[in-house]
């Protein structure tokens, strides 16, 4: 009874130990949980593919980023999507709306851009980014579109920022979407809700304002 | 429960081939690749599988050494009385293995997905070696630990409004959740019948 009462022990320890590794000492209990934490403790460097604006030649996605002096807000997308996306569209919308002002007013907050990144490059080629930012009314000044057009080069980004797309009925999409805060070194720093965009917003300007001098 | 020691010993001989063909058939990548192309079918049809995986080799693996040394009769390990290691182990494993972020890493993380697997063969076999000697109280308090634990986070995953795995879309995750409530709901149930007919039996022997 006594090794038995020691080895069911044991087993509890080990246990214990598992859970609290998956969730980081019982902090977050998902997939998404584990990413937004993560990056949070240890920023994720931008990988060195290319990316196609809507228009022009490719070019490296880690100089678009980290240009020392820009804070961006990237959301992975596609342009076909007609469902959550056009809300997702409309809060990149308000956004713009902020940081336009803050341009009026010029601070050195007004540092901060949007980023939207197609995870579809086959269907959405550089038209179809055009098309959008049309329909969008993208001020190409704050926000920019790009496509990976390289299929390796996607696969390595949506690695390392752990974005995970799924295919769902009707050739649409369903991936962990969510507002990705890179600092001005092109580091991912922070994930965001859509629904905590302010958020986002306000965290992006206090980092814009604090990397300038 | 007087059938199943009846097929088990029937099936001895077939047990180890049984349990190594399954158990390859599961590991290898068109398998895994097909059940956890869907949430509910990666917790409901290759977790319960592993697990048989598991039981059968161990009926096949004590039929073999039985066999070897046919002198002693198995007797109940000392480090797993009435079986409460193993019931309580597997308790525990199968609570870790509920953790939503286990299925999105067994996808990405080559050791995690072997970990996990392993986890269930052991489990499977745990529960084999252990459930007869453990008798009607430790199950009950076994399957009083598990089964709530599954409807709860069955409860979870249907009511959640977001996706909980970045890999299943929320459709199958709210199927999971329903069918993990109505398969502890059967579970307890069949525990139950089993149960009542027992004491049945029991209360009708002393009148004979």
């Amino acid at each position: 009874m006594l090794k038995t009462a020691f080895a069911s022990a044991s087993l509890a320890v080990a246990a214990y130990s598992c859970a609290a590794w998956l969730t980081h000492d019982f902090q977050v209990w998902t997939a998404e949980g584990a990413r937004r934490l993560e990056v949070a403790l240890l920023p994720v460097p931008t990988p060195a593919i290319q990316v196609q604006g809507s228009s022009g030649p490719p070019q490296p996605l880690r100089q678009m980023l980290a240009d020392g002096q820009t804070v961006t807000i990237v959301d992975f997308i596609y342009t076909r999507c007609q469902t959550v996306c056009l809300a997702l569209g409309s809060t990149y919308q308000q956004m713009q709306a902020s940081l336009q002002s803050d341009r009026v007013t010029g601070a050195a907050q007004s540092r901060v851009q949007l980023m939207s990144l197609s995870f579809d490059s086959q269907r959405d080629d550089q038209q179809a980014l055009t098309d959008y930012a049309a329909r969008m009314n993208a001020d190409a000044a704050i926000w920019r579109l790009v496509r990976v057009s390289e299929r390796k080069d996607l696969e390595r980004l949506l690695a390392d920022f752990q974005v995970v797309v799924v295919a769902s009925s009707q050739g649409d999409f369903e991936h962990n979407a969510a507002l990705l805060v890179v600092d001005t070194q092109g580091r991912l720093v922070r994930i965001f809700d859509y629904a905590d965009h302010q958020l986002a917003l306000d965290y992006s300007r206090y980092l814009a304002a604090a990397g300038s001098p | 429960m007087s059938l199943a020691p009846l097929l088990t010993r029937g099936m001895a001989p077939f047990a180890l081939p049984a349990a190594l063909g399954l158990l390859a058939l599961l590991a290898s990548l068109p398998a895994r690749n097909f059940l956890e192309a869907s949430m509910a079918r990666h917790m409901l049809v290759q977790y319960p599988l592993l697990m048989l995986g598991g039981a059968l080799l161990a009926v096949g693996l004590s039929a073999a050494l039985a066999k070897l040394t046919p002198a002693s009769p198995m007797p109940v390990s000392s480090w797993n009385a009435h079986g409460m290691t193993g019931l309580f182990g597997t308790a525990l494993a199968l609570a870790v293995l509920m953790i939503p972020r286990v299925l999105d890493l067994a996808l990405v993380q080559p050791w995690v997905e072997f970990a996990k697997m392993a986890a269930l063969v052991v489990c499977g076999a745990a529960i084999c070696q252990s459930w007869r000697p453990a008798g009607w109280l430790v199950q009950g308090f076994f399957l009083g630990q598990v089964l709530p634990m599954m409807a709860v986070a069955g409860t979870l995953y249907e009511s959640s409004p977001t996706r909980v795995c970045n890999a299943y879309l929320l459709d199958d995750q709210v199927l999971l959740g329903q069918l993990l409530v109505w398969i502890a709901v059967a579970i307890a149930l069949a525990w139950l019948a089993a149960l009542f007919q027992n004491m049945i039996k029991k209360s009708a022997e002393p009148a004979v």
